[in-house]
C-alpha cells in the first residue's frame, strides 16, 4: 500500500479522483447528515423523559405570549438541515432549475434526496414550533403528535442515510458504491449531531448533572465515535480489496495527496484529540473548555471525513483503458520492437 | 436493425484532435476544443491515443442518475441518448456516474453536454483524415469484430504449427 506502487499511466489522466463534486457537496452531506443525527439523539432524549432544566435559557416575548424555548437546544437539527440544503443548489449549474428536481421525485436519488429533505425539515421545523408556540391548543399530548415526531424521526434516519446513498448510487465509483458509505454516514451523523447537541448546552446546566443525563450522552457520543471509526477501517478495507481503482482511492486518501485531509482532518481532528480530550475531561468534572474544544475538533472532523471520501473517488478503469495500460506495459518491456514507441518518440 | 453507432481504431489515431475542434464549432459555434463532445485521451510518452466518444450504452447510467430526466433515449432517433439543455440543472451527477467519463459541463451554458451523434451526421468522421472514427450500422461493427478473432485464431493456429 504504497504511492510508489501506482503505475505511471494510472493517475494521470483518467484516474483522476472526480472533481465535480467538491467543497459545497462535502458542506451539503455533512450539515445534512449533523442536523439529521442531533434531531434523532434529540427526539429519543424527548422520548426518555430526560428531565431538562430550561431555566439558563434567554425568554422571548412574541405579540404578548412567552416563548417556551424549553425543546429547542434538543430539537434544532432540521434548521441545521434547512442551512445545508441549498448548498446542494449553489452547486448546480443553473440554480433556480432546482425545482425540475422537485417535481421528479422518482427519477433518481438527487431528486429523491430533495423530497426526502423537504418533509425532514418541514416536520422538523413544525415539531419545533409546535414546542416553541406558547399556544394551548398545540399542546395537547395526542396520537397525532406522537405520530409525527415518529415520521420525523424516519425521515430524520433517511435523511441521515440519503446521504450516503446518493453516493453510493455513483455505481461506477468503486469506493462510494458500498453499503457501508450509508452505514458510516449515518453514524457519523449521529456522532456529530450529538456532539453539537452537547455543545449547545454547554456550560449551561440545561442537562441536571445529578440526573446523570449529560453523562449518558457523552458516553453514547464516545461509543458512537469508536462504531465510527470501526465502520470507517471495514469501509476503506472493503474498497481497498473491492477492485483497483478501490485501492488507488484508498491509497489517494491514506497516502497520496489527501493524506492531509485523512489524517489531519479525519483521524487527528475526528477520532483521536476528541477522544483524548474527553478522557481528559471525564477526570476533571466542570471542565467546558476541554469538551468545547473535543467538540469543535470532532465537528471539524465529520466534515473532513465527508471531504475527503468525496476527493478520494476514483472512476472503474473501463476495458479499453486496460488495454492502454497492457499496451503501454508491452512497450515498456519491448521498446524497439514497438511501432507505437517509435510514433510516440516522434510525437513526444 | 439500423442502429448504427461511433467506433474509434485507436491504433489509426494521430491525436490531432481535429475531431475536438469540428465537434465544438459543430455545437457551439465556438472553435473551443474544451467545449467539444469527443475528447482525445493522449499518452505521449507512449505515443498512444484514445479518442473518447459517448457510447450511448443500452443500460446507460447517465439516464439512470438524471434527477430530471433531461439525459433520455431517442429511440426514434438512433437509438442515441442525449441531453436536453432546457432541462438539464446541471448537477453534473450524470459526468460521476459514466464509467467512460464522457459527459461534459459546458462552463459558457452552464448545462451538462454529450455526444449527440451531430443529429446523424458526426463532424469528427467526416473530418478524420486517418479515418480513426467511424460511424457504422451496429450489426456491421459486431461483424467486423467477430472476423477479428476469427483472423486472430486462424494466426495463433499457424504459430503453433
Amino acid at each position: 500500500m504504497r504511492t510508489g506502487d501506482i503505475h505511471p499511466i494510472r493517475n494521470t489522466k483518467y484516474l483522476r479522483p472526480q472533481e465535480e463534486w467538491k467543497g459545497i457537496i462535502a458542506i451539503y452531506l455533512y450539515l445534512a447528515g449533523m442536523g439529521a443525527g442531533s434531531f434523532i439523539i434529540g427526539t429519543l432524549i424527548g422520548w426518555c423523559n430526560v428531565k431538562l432544566d430550561p431555566s439558563f435559557l434567554p425568554s422571548i416575548h412574541l405579540f404578548g405570549h412567552t416563548l417556551n424555548l424549553s425543546a429547542v437546544p434538543i430539537l434544532w437539527g432540521p434548521v441545521i438541515v434547512a442551512i445545508g440544503a441549498p448548498f446542494l443548489i449553489l452547486d448546480l449549474g443553473i440554480k433556480w432549475r432546482f425545482i425540475y428536481a422537485c417535481l421528479n421525485p422518482k427519477t433518481s436519488w438527487v431528486a429523491r434526496g430533495f423530497i426526502i429533505l423537504s418533509i425532514f425539515i418541514v416536520l422538523g421545523l413544525v415539531l419545533l414550533a409546535k414546542s416553541v408556540l406558547p399556544f394551548e391548543w398545540l399542546h395537547p399530548a395526542s396520537v397525532l403528535w406522537r405520530i409525527l415526531e415518529i415520521i420525523a424521526f424516519i425521515f430524520a434516519f433517511a435523511t441521515a442515510i440519503y446521504t450516503g446513498i446518493l453516493l453510493k448510487a455513483t455505481k461506477s465509483i468503486p469506493l462510494w458504491n458500498t453499503g457501508l458509505l450509508p452505514l458510516l454516514f449515518l453514524v457519523s451523523g449521529l456522532s456529530t449531531g450529538s456532539m453539537a447537541m452537547i455543545l449547545s448546552t454547554l456550560g449551561t446546566g440545561f442537562f441536571p448533572h445529578d440526573a446523570g443525563a449529560l453523562k449518558v450522552l457523552m458516553g453514547g457520543e464516545q461509543v458512537l465515535v469508536v462504531i465510527e471509526g470501526i465502520v470507517l477501517y471495514l469501509f476503506l478495507f472493503r474498497g481497498y480489496r473491492v477492485a483497483e481503482q478501490g485501492k488507488d482511492s484508498v491509497r489517494l486518501l491514506v497516502f497520496g495527496e489527501m493524506k492531509m485531509i485523512f489524517w489531519g482532518g479525519v483521524v487527528l481532528l475526528g477520532f483521536i484529540f476528541p477522544v483524548i480530550l474527553e478522557s481528559i475531561a471525564s477526570f476533571l468534572p466542570g471542565n467546558a473548555v476541554l469538551i468545547f474544544v473535543a467538540g469543535t475538533l470532532l465537528l471539524f472532523g465529520g466534515f473532513f471525513l465527508r471531504l475527503g471520501i468525496l476527493r478520494a473517488g476514483i472512476k472503474d478503469q473501463i476495458p479499453m483503458h486496460r488495454l492502454m495500460e497492457i499496451r503501454y506495459n508491452s512497450m515498456a518491456s519491448n521498446p524497439p520492437s514497438s511501432p507505437l514507441t517509435l510514433r510516440g518518440k516522434e510525437g513526444g | 436493425m439500423d442502429e448504427k453507432v461511433l467506433i474509434v481504431d485507436h491504433q489509426k489515431c494521430t491525436g490531432c484532435r481535429l475531431c475536438e475542434m469540428v465537434c465544438s464549432v459543430f455545437h457551439t459555434g465556438a472553435s473551443n476544443p474544451s467545449r467539444s463532445r469527443i475528447k482525445v485521451i493522449k499518452w505521449e510518452d507512449a505515443g498512444l491515443y484514445l479518442p473518447m466518444a459517448c457510447n450511448h450504452c443500452e443500460k446507460a447510467y447517465c439516464v439512470e442518475v438524471c434527477p430530471t430526466k433531461a439525459c433520455h433515449r431517442e429511440p426514434q432517433n438512433n437509438n442515441r441518448v442525449t441531453i436536453d439543455k432546457k432541462l438539464c440543472i446541471g448537477c453534473r451527477t450524470c459526468i460521476i456516474a459514466c464509467p467512460f467519463g464522457h459527459p461534459f459541463f459546458d462552463v459558457s451554458e452552464r448545462v451538462t453536454v454529450k455526444c449527440d451523434h451531430c443529429d446523424g451526421d458526426p463532424q469528427c468522421v467526416r473530418f478524420c483524415d486517418v479515418k480513426a472514427i467511424s460511424f457504422l450500422d451496429a450489426d456491421k461493427v459486431s461483424m467486423a469484430r467477430k472476423r477479428e478473432s476469427a483472423y486472430r485464431f486462424i494466426d495463433s493456429m499457424r504459430q503453433g504449427r
